[in-house]
């Protein structure tokens, strides 16, 4: 089953009243749509709030989603119609007047305007994050690194993956799992002891 | 669980698993933290400049005043009906075909042939005692009667009545 299908069935379960089905497509796509919306509205803690806010029209527009399109594109849209809200209520002009594309928003590299507007304390917390996630990236044998950044930032399938590993696709499974689960460990502690448990 | 958990994620678990391990994060709310750090591992990998604070929480506790969302059944599940009643109504369509085709050579039809050339060409009681003598005598070779199939490569010979007094007496010619 393919990562839509997976979204499709968490919506479904969402669809027949299921809150802790939206939970976890919130923790999926949170920081996705947060960049997005990063885009249309500079300030961080007002860019927060309208990604909250897209989260909560999403879950109140749940019930139309029909499954036509992928479940992001269709948040993706809610996003930015919920910035582009948040800036004329606000009587400010989106940075963009040509139609926003998705595939676009998905890779776009402005870290300059996060760094700008974020609070000293969300900085903090957050290279804190990337550390050490890339400390215990540092750490992992090999095998286990390769299999996990094939993954995730080249987003080859499990099979692709063993082929180009030249190992079985058992292998590829478990070594991702070591691999994540080998940095979550590291992760932990700092994710449980954030102030207000905010990771 | 941690592992199916990771597999879920991308997208590589077999689809009867997949009802099974959704079902043990609802209930499961470690299960739902390794979901949710398995996630930002990937979103830091990615995009380590975009990393910002957890909105779960905070969108959880709105949640709270939320209504809890129904669909009526007939959007997803109208859909997949439709899809399964146009895949079923294809089926039966295809077995009615198949069906029909096989009763048009089915074990009637050779009856129906052997009665008309019956009819067209009265055989002779002397060549037809022959002829039995030889079908008895290859019966082994024959197909089964019962092989409807078998009926397309039949094919029915006869003699004239010269032709036939010629075999029965080669020597008066």
């Amino acid at each position: 089953m393919t990562d839509k299908e997976v979204d499709q069935q968490l919506v479904e379960r969402v669809q027949r009243g299921d809150k802790h089905a939206f939970d976890l497509l919130v923790a999926k796509y949170q920081r996705k749509l947060g960049r997005l919306i990063s885009r249309f509205v500079r300030d961080s803690a007002e860019a927060e709030d309208v990604t909250q806010e897209a989260f909560i029209k999403a879950y109140r527009a749940l019930p139309g989603f029909r499954g036509e399109s992928a479940f992001y594109t269709w948040l993706y849209r809610i996003g930015i119609n919920t910035a582009k809200n948040h800036l004329l209520s606000n009587k400010r002009r989106a940075p963009t007047s040509t139609p926003f594309d998705v595939d676009e928003a998905e890779s776009f590299e402005d870290a300059g305007l996060l760094r700008e507007v974020s609070t000293p304390e969300n900085e903090l917390m957050s290279k804190q994050v990337v550390d050490v996630v890339q400390a215990s990236l540092q750490q992992l044998p090999e095998d286990l690194r390769s299999a996990l950044m094939l993954r995730e930032i080249e987003g080859l399938s499990y099979e692709e993956i063993a082929s180009v590993m030249n190992c079985p696709v058992g292998t590829v499974r478990s070594r991702i799992f070591r691999a994540r689960e080998a940095v979550a460990e590291n992760l932990r502690p700092l994710l449980e002891t954030s102030k207000g448990n905010r990771w | 669980m941690k592992q199916e958990i990771s597999a879920l994620m991308d997208g590589e678990l077999f689809e009867d698993e997949v009802g099974y391990f959704l079902d043990r994060l609802k209930q499961d709310p470690a299960a739902r933290k390794n979901w949710a750090a398995y996630h930002l591992i990937g979103d830091v990998l990615r995009q380590p400049e975009h990393i910002h604070c957890d909105l779960s929480a905070k969108v959880r506790e709105r949640m709270h005043d939320e209504p809890t969302v129904f669909a009526p059944r007939g959007h997803a599940a109208k859909q997949k009906m439709r899809a399964f009643a146009l895949s079923a109504a294809a089926s039966l369509s295809a077995i009615g075909v198949v069906a029909w085709m096989s009763l048009q050579i089915g074990p009637e039809a050779a009856p129906q042939l052997a009665m008309q050339q019956n009819a067209m060409r009265p055989v002779n009681a002397h060549i037809q005692g022959k002829t039995n003598d030889y079908l008895r005598a290859h019966q082994e070779f024959s197909p089964g009667t019962n092989m409807s199939g078998s009926a397309y490569f039949i094919r029915t010979v006869s003699y004239g009545a010269d032709e036939i007094q010629m075999r029965n007496n080669p020597g008066k010619q």
